[in-house]
């Protein structure tokens, strides 16, 4: 019995350390299924390397990460804000790699030694439910501003910025149109017509789409699903402008060498691997293939990446301590 | 003098533990079996509750420091999540025990095929994952949710399902069968008689009810209500899901490790959490005094009185009411899974179930669950013919080990696994041994309880028979006790297979890509609000679940009747 006990023991413990165990790449990301799942689909069928992701909101993806370093649980980041890059990169968790791939895509968009690589970028839009608006005779909102109007006391949805990457966006946007103090001043009076704040940016959208609240504060990309799925919804880009995140990908430092994370690199700068994301991208980086947003461009502000890495800690703690307690 | 006397101490304690180490080598594979047992235990519960404890102090971290209990006290929000979380506890309990004890009274007194079916809809809900009922709830009761708007015109009111209501109602929902199991069993094995004794001395029904059904079912009910209080506590995915701007501890834990690397302080959360938890346990286990109704001699042919029309109506009454709630709740999450998108696009769809990643986390589920059931029910019962028929040293307190492992909080036990797991030496964070060791060892205690009632019940006659025809101790093990407690395997093994399906609290922090679980993946969909492949992930996982149950009814059944 004791030799039986034990071999069983023994094998069930290799068994499962061999499953753990296999080739594929496997990556965090902070993209829905979704879209993650179709573009994984593309890459397997275009290079044959095998992947597994993890879907990890951008705060939550990055602080594991950062924990876990330098024995990151990924290979690969692949969706991920482009403030978190740089600060990945201060913190050298970055391993380079130059893509042949990724030649065309305009520098701006890409790190110099190649520790990223932005594919898409994406912009915060409001989501209002047209059938709510109109049953609870309210204005469609235009600006940041019209948000604070009383009308919409608990009609708004929000992510909240210390977990999602889009309601940082948000938040990081308007600090960097009306300066610091007065941006607390604004969120103090939207807080008053929030109603919940979430976990994740897909969440506002799909809440105003359901009609549990007439906005969502949310992304382009989140507007135009829920749009596309048939849901009461409108796209309201507002006035004073948005701020925009480009969407990277990178290889965390120690495993830039292996072949099979190269190639996922490569296959996203790759024309096969731009159109599979243009699928579900308003706009991506490689010249000449167009993302769903088509040719209208929004009215995007010179937004500060650099600035909101900077200052991501402060905020998010300042955020907590007005609205989290 | 006291030189002498020390000594003279030291050498009779130093005989004692030579003799207890002689006999308790005197079967080395007994021995060394226990051994491993125990360093199993104090690796895998003792060391990562250890860990959550000296991580709130900064250990491990900054640098011991009381600062972080300071924050938690003059944070309000920590301090209102505790007070939320205790009082969603004590909220859930009562409402979920004052449905059992009539839902109970219903199935056990009356013979009606209803009540067989109600019985079988009331286990439901032990399928699913815990915070699926979340989402119907929203659907049916959300802001505009289509119940709603009828209360809303009704009423004249702003009805909102979020925060503290809606996380009770979903985790009635989620907690009522196990309530409902204990209580139901304890007023079944009341013995008939003393019902018809107190009849045929003039009392009422009601009274006897209330006078001699319930007293004698007491020690049942309230250890239902302590393990209702203490789920209601420690949960987090309802809140997660419902509980809107109110927050409570164990999603306030989770949030903390995931979005802020805060470690210290969810650690001070979760110790927050298991100090309840602790009390509960420890009264439960050596306070409560097992009134046991062992008048038990079903034998004899005497059957429960049925109930009279007036008590038979109420009880019907509150019974129909849960078995249509929790039908609804079920047909809702089936519906959600086979339309577009539940309430606003009501076309039929099959797309919610072409996932690839959700059938492979499926997969990863079952063989995690199949291996986690199989080695905590192995260790289990080792565990339990170590403590009852060998004499082993300081086996009370490993039996408290693996007792208390079920009773914490599966939060803590996750970030204590972080702690502990996720560097060197033992860096298994990502691999599919961790999930499989997280949940064999919040489980073991399962079989280890029902492996030492078992062999209390075997007479140990039965290895002395076999020892005295000259049957080795390991012979005897195999061919005499193995057999006898196949039972208790079985039990020990679908529970944990069960559980370990739609546990997410604690594998949530060890999932890693190509590891990810069937339940984490529904939250996370729940999360992203995608209704309809959360719904239909929970049906895929509800018919596997039920399917080998079946399978494994029917092997038991069949062995048994092989004996």
């Amino acid at each position: 019995m004791k030799f039986k006990l034990s071999g069983v023991l023994i094998g069930t413990a290799l068994t499962l350390v061999a499953c753990g165990e296999d080739d594929s790449v496997s990556i965090y990301t902070h993209n829905v299924e979704d879209e993650m799942q179709p573009m994984v689909s593309a890459l397997e069928e275009e290079t044959g390397v095998n992947a597994d992701f993890l879907n990890l909101s951008s705060e939550e993806g990055f602080s594991r990460a950062e924990a876990e370093f330098p024995d990151v649980g990924a290979e690969i980041q692949w969706g991920q804000l482009h403030s978190l890059a740089l600060l990945a990169q201060e913190e050298d968790m970055l391993g380079s790699y130059e893509s042949p791939e990724w030649e065309d895509v305009p520098d701006e968009f890409k790190d110099p030694e190649g520790q990223w690589y932005g594919w898409s970028y994406w912009y915060n839009e409001l989501a209002v439910n047209t059938d709510l608006v109109e049953d609870l005779g309210l204005d469609t909102p235009t600006s940041w501003e019209d948000l604070t109007d009383p009308q919409y006391e608990g009609e708004i949805v929000m992510p909240d910025p210390s977990v999602s990457g889009t309601g940082f966006l948000f938040v990081s946007t308007i600090m960097q149109m009306l300066g610091e103090e007065e941006a607390w001043d604004y969120f103090e009076a939207l807080d008053q017509n929030v109603g919940q704040y979430v976990e994740s940016a897909d969440v506002p959208g799909q809440m105003a789409a359901q009609g549990e609240y007439a906005i969502g504060i949310t992304w382009d990309q989140a507007v135009n699903d829920f749009i596309e799925e048939g849901y009461p919804i409108e796209g309201v880009v507002p006035d004073e402008g948005v701020g925009y995140d480009l969407d990277v990908i990178w290889i965390y430092e120690g495993y830039e060498e292996d072949e099979n994370v190269q190639q996922v690199v490569d296959f996203v700068g790759s024309e096969a691997g731009m159109e599979a994301a243009a699928e579900h991208r308003s706009m991506v980086t490689k010249p000449g293939i167009e993302g769903t947003a088509g040719d209208a461009e929004p009215n995007l502000i010179d937004y500060d990446a650099l600035w909101a890495a900077d200052n991501r800690q402060d905020i998010q703690d300042e955020w907590d301590s007005r609205f989290n307690s | 003098m006291i030189v002498q006397t020390n000594t003279t101490v030291g050498d009779s304690i130093s005989h004692r533990f030579k003799l207890t180490w002689k006999r308790f080598w005197s079967e080395p594979g007994f021995a060394v079996a226990a051994i491993i047992v125990a360093a199993l235990l104090i690796l895998f519960i003792l060391l990562p509750l250890a860990a959550v404890l000296l991580r709130s102090f900064g250990i491990g971290g900054e640098g011991f420091s009381f600062q972080y209990y300071q924050q938690f006290l003059q944070h309000s929000s920590y301090f209102q999540a505790l007070l939320n979380s205790i009082g969603v506890g004590v909220v859930t309990t009562a409402i979920v025990i004052s449905i059992s004890i009539p839902f109970a009274l219903y199935v056990t007194r009356t013979k009606s095929t209803l009540s067989k079916m109600y019985r079988a809809l009331s286990l439901l809900p032990m399928v699913a994952p815990p915070f699926i009922f979340s989402l119907s709830l929203i659907i049916l009761l959300g802001r505009r949710g289509v119940v709603t708007e009828h209360i809303n015109n009704l009423f004249g009111v702003e009805f909102s399902i979020y925060g503290f209501w809606g996380v009770v109602v979903a985790q009635v929902l989620g907690f009522f069968p196990i309530a409902y199991m204990m209580i139901e069993s304890s007023l079944r094995s009341i013995n008939p008689s003393l019902e018809h004794a107190s009849r045929d001395l003039g009392a009422g029904q009601a009274r006897t009810i209330f006078k001699v059904s319930l007293p004698l079912a007491s020690t049942g009910i309230l250890k239902a209500s302590l393990i209702v209080f203490v789920m209601a506590l420690a949960d987090f995915s309802n809140p997660l899901i419902i509980g809107g701007e109110t927050s409570f501890l164990a999603s306030d834990a989770y949030l903390l490790v995931t979005g802020q690397q805060n470690l210290e302080m969810a650690a001070v959360l979760g110790v927050f959490l298991i100090i309840p938890s602790l009390i509960v346990f420890l009264y439960q286990t050596y306070f409560i005094k097992d009134i046991e109704t062992t008048s038990i001699d079903s034998s004899a042919g005497t059957s429960n009185v049925p109930l009279n029309k007036k008590i038979q109506g109420v009880t019907f009454g509150i019974s129909t009411l849960m078995a249509l709630f929790i039908a609804v709740m079920f047909i809702m999450v089936v519906l959600g899974a086979f339309v577009q998108i539940i309430g606003v696009n009501n076309t039929f769809t099959l797309d919610h179930f072409s996932d690839p990643s959700g059938w492979e986390f499926i997969s990863t589920s079952l063989i995690v669950s199949f291996f986690a059931a199989l080695l905590a029910s192995v260790l289990g019962l080792l565990q339990g013919y170590l403590t009852v028929r060998k004499n082993i040293p300081a086996k009370k307190f490993l039996e408290f080990v693996a007792l208390f492992g079920l009773a914490v909080p599966g939060t803590v036990m996750g970030i204590g696994y972080v702690l502990i797991f996720n560097g060197p030496p033992l860096f298994l964070t990502g691999t599919v041994l961790l999930l499989v060791l997280n949940m064999t060892f919040r489980k073991i205690g399962v079989g280890l309880e029902s492996g030492i009632s078992k062999l209390h019940q075997i007479d140990t006659s039965m290895e002395e028979a076999s020892a005295d025809l000259g049957a080795k101790p390991l012979h005897t093990l195999r061919k005499i006790v193995l057999p006898l407690l196949s039972p208790a395997f079985m039990s020990g093994f679908v529970y944990t297979f069960m559980t370990a399906m739609v546990s997410v609290s604690s594998v949530i922090f060890l999932v890693s890509p190509g590891t990810n679980l069937a339940a984490t993946y529904i939250l996370n969909l729940a999360n992203q609000a995608a209704v309809g492949r959360a719904s239909a992930m929970s049906v895929i996982m509800i018919a596997i679940v039920l399917i080998c149950m079946a399978v494994l009814k029917w092997i038991e059944r069949r062995n048994n009747a092989g004996i």
